[in-house]
């Protein structure tokens, strides 16, 4: 009995470890080759449908994180009579946290799971098997402009949010709640240091967005190609993006802010 | 049409992303740009400079006028040496004037308050301030007034 | 090797999941002629047929189209020998991103060096084939399922190829749309001395245009010959299909315990159970 829930438990390991070799090799076979003559378009292409179609849900989820971390912040400093520092507290907050976090699991709901059912669509119509036919790497023409576009949207789609944000805070804290506004931007420049700050942050949004757009395509790429295997793909990209974000947050956070 | 639309909106989210990130570098964070051009550098030594730190304000009568660049000690005397940049605009400080660490607010950050005393000469690039007065600690201070009423 | 065979299998396994689908199979299709490879469903015609395009590797045996054995290709060999082969998948398979005339256009467009224009005639010299010229504005999305059938006919035939796979052609085809593709798949064989291989299961429509049937079941070759032989054969599992009777030598139903012990245990389990429900089981 106990032999037998070892051994499940070994070979459900191992199988986890070989997939994430396949998912590997992968990535690697997919942009270890230069992009062909039409490489800028299809990357293009996929800049808008990864990044551009994104921007509206980053665009207004920011604003409205913005504007509640602008409320909470002033309830909650007012009583030290510090509100002056709401400034800063919306901007680090945003900056080293909130927006790649939420940026990424936002991303990976709208366009991981986009991508993850757009590939196993394309299995599923044997499109990916014709352009094999045709003597097409699927992981060059389809695989590496995805990925690539991406790791450039996302990162941008941080930096937007970051911005947004800020503003929404203002929004609440200095239109409407009445913080002088030079005291909101002077804490705010005082607090957030460029490089170990926003950079930092960046930096996160870079492996959130590998993480993402890498489990989306293999999910996809992998899929079983039927409705169902279709579905249950894009709901593991979601699930597994999402607890990879969270996970790789914490640990990624321990090593630039310290505190470990 | 679809084409160039797709185009121009890729090339639209890049330069909002550009724009947004040199927004992020000068309103959020305060970075110059062109670094120190249109600033002089002062250093002033204090016995403690305890909860001051790098981009802490330096004010003159209230009004912001530069930045703390860093905090070290200074091995000779061992005391706390504060490099600050400072707006060369303000050519007006003189030779004499102070240097004092003042907290905004009662648990406000710290920053560092000038104030011009009386001589004709001015300080230039690399001068340092005589004049200084500490951190006020708040430890320090209650343990003083423990200290006074026990005298009593 | 022989000059009349193009494609030759040679004690061929294949497993998928544990299940053996052939043990060693041994097929040879010859040139210039349309071969109709059929069998009951799941007895592997498909797999059969991705294994000729290279797409999946034998556990055993050996696969030759062209004279060369597949799998000790390398792979700028088998793209090479890939473009000289052309498949037309079960769904269609066109880019759903791409019309109707960029469909056609995509293998041009990966392997030739044709300026625009000549890209366009040959493009709508291949659409005028199959009768879609007035299409090529159409997205993948707006044809009917025997109009993408064509046009990926005619991206198939694009880079004029000497050998044509067809996936189950007449799966889900009107009358009408089945007798285009009959006549057309016919037509091109004869026309651009092409060789065809077709995998089916409507047998009328296969043996109409077929001039070799190859019949498979449980992994191995059931019979192969000329369609009237095989419609006049006297082995009952060839009769069977050929014919289209519910049972036979292929058993009509899955391998099962006894009914009636079965029923027995089932209704004696769930005696509180109306007998509405034993009904259904008998059904199942």
């Amino acid at each position: 009995m106990m032999f037998n829930w070892l051994q499940k438990l070994g070979s459900r390991v191992l199988l986890r470890l070989s997939s994430l070799g396949a998912a590997l090799v992968m990535l690697l076979q997919s942009l270890l080759v230069l992009p062909g003559p039409r490489g800028w378009q299809r990357l293009t292409q996929q800049l808008y449908v990864v990044g551009v179609q994104s921007f509206i849900i980053i665009f207004v989820s920011a604003g409205f994180i913005g504007m509640v971390l602008g409320l909470q912040g002033y309830t909650l400093l007012v009583d030290y009579g510090s509100e002056q520092a709401v400034g800063q507290m919306v901007a680090l907050t945003l900056v080293r946290e909130l927006a790649p976090v939420v940026a990424a699991l936002l991303f990976a709901g709208r366009a991981g799971s986009a991508l993850t059912a757009e590939l196993g669509l394309m299995k599923a119509t044997e499109q990916l098997a014709s352009l094999e036919m045709f003597g097409v790497d699927p992981l060059h023409r389809i695989v590496a402009p995805r990925f690539i576009a991406g790791l450039i949207s996302l990162p941008i789609l941080v930096i937007i949010f970051n911005l947004v944000g800020v503003y929404g805070g203002h929004l609440v804290a200095v239109e409407w709640l009445g913080v002088h506004s030079g005291a909101y931007w002077g804490n705010m420049q005082a607090a957030v240091d460029f490089s170990d700050d926003v950079m930092n942050g960046l930096i996160k949004a870079l492996v959130f967005a590998t993480l993402v757009t890498w489990t989306a395509l293999y999910q996809g790429y992998t899929c079983v190609p039927t409705s169902q295997g279709i579905s249950e793909a894009t709901t593991r990209t979601v699930v597994y993006s999402s607890l990879m974000i969270l996970g790789f947050d914490f640990i990624l956070t321990a090593l630039m802010f310290g505190g470990l | 049409m679809a084409k160039k639309w797709l185009e121009i909106s890729v090339g639209g989210l890049l330069v909002a992303g550009i724009a947004a990130l040199l927004v992020l570098a000068l309103q959020v964070s305060g970075s110059h740009l062109g670094g120190a051009s249109g600033q002089y550098r002062l250093t002033a030594l204090f016995d403690n400079a305890a909860g001051l730190s790098a981009k802490a304000r330096v004010t003159l009568a209230g009004v912001t006028i530069g930045e703390v660049d860093q905090v070290s000690i200074d091995k000779q005397t061992l005391m706390a040496r504060v490099d600050m940049s400072i707006d060369s605009a303000v050519d007006y400080l003189t030779l004499d004037s102070s240097a004092s660490i003042l907290t905004a607010g009662l648990l406000g950050e710290k920053y560092v308050g000038l104030s011009i005393g009386a001589e004709e000469e001015v300080l230039a690039d690399g001068d340092m301030i005589e004049d200084t007065q500490s951190a006020l600690v708040l430890e320090e201070l209650i343990g003083q007034v423990l200290l006074n009423l026990g005298g009593d | 090797m022989s000059q009349t065979n193009l494609i030759e299998v040679r004690d061929l396994s294949f497993a998928r999941a544990e299940r053996l689908i052939f043990d060693k199979l041994n097929i040879s299709i010859r040139r210039g002629r349309v071969t109709a490879i059929m069998g009951p469903s799941g007895c592997g015609k498909t797999t059969l047929l991705r294994l000729i395009g290279g797409q999946l590797q034998p556990a055993q045996g050996q696969v030759c189209v062209f004279d060369e054995d597949l799998s000790k290709l390398s792979r700028d060999r088998l793209t090479s020998l890939r473009s000289r082969m052309g498949v037309l998948f079960q769904s269609g398979a066109l880019f759903t991103d791409l019309d109707v005339f960029e469909n056609v256009a995509f293998p041009l467009r990966e392997h030739s060096s044709l300026s625009e224009d000549e890209l366009r005639d040959q493009v709508l010299l291949q659409l005028e084939a199959v009768g879609l010229r007035g299409a090529r504005h159409l997205m993948p999305s707006e044809l009917s399922g025997g109009m993408s059938r064509r046009v990926a006919l005619a991206r198939a035939i694009a880079m004029g190829p000497e050998l044509i796979l067809y996936d189950e052609p007449f799966a889900g085809q009107d009358p009408i749309a089945m007798a285009v593709l009959q006549r057309l798949i016919r037509a091109l064989n004869d026309q651009m001395q092409l060789t065809s291989v077709l995998v089916s299961h409507d047998v009328a429509e296969a043996c109409a245009i077929a001039d070799e049937v190859i019949l498979l079941g449980r992994g191995n070759l059931l019979a192969q010959g000329a369609p009237e032989e095989l419609l006049n054969s006297n082995d009952p599992m060839v009769r069977q299909f050929m014919h289209g009777h519910a049972d036979g030598a292929i058993p009509f139903h899955f391998p099962a315990p006894d009914l009636m012990t079965e029923l027995r245990t089932e209704s004696g389990r769930n005696q509180a159970r109306s007998s509405g429900v034993v009904e259904a089981v008998e059904l199942n």
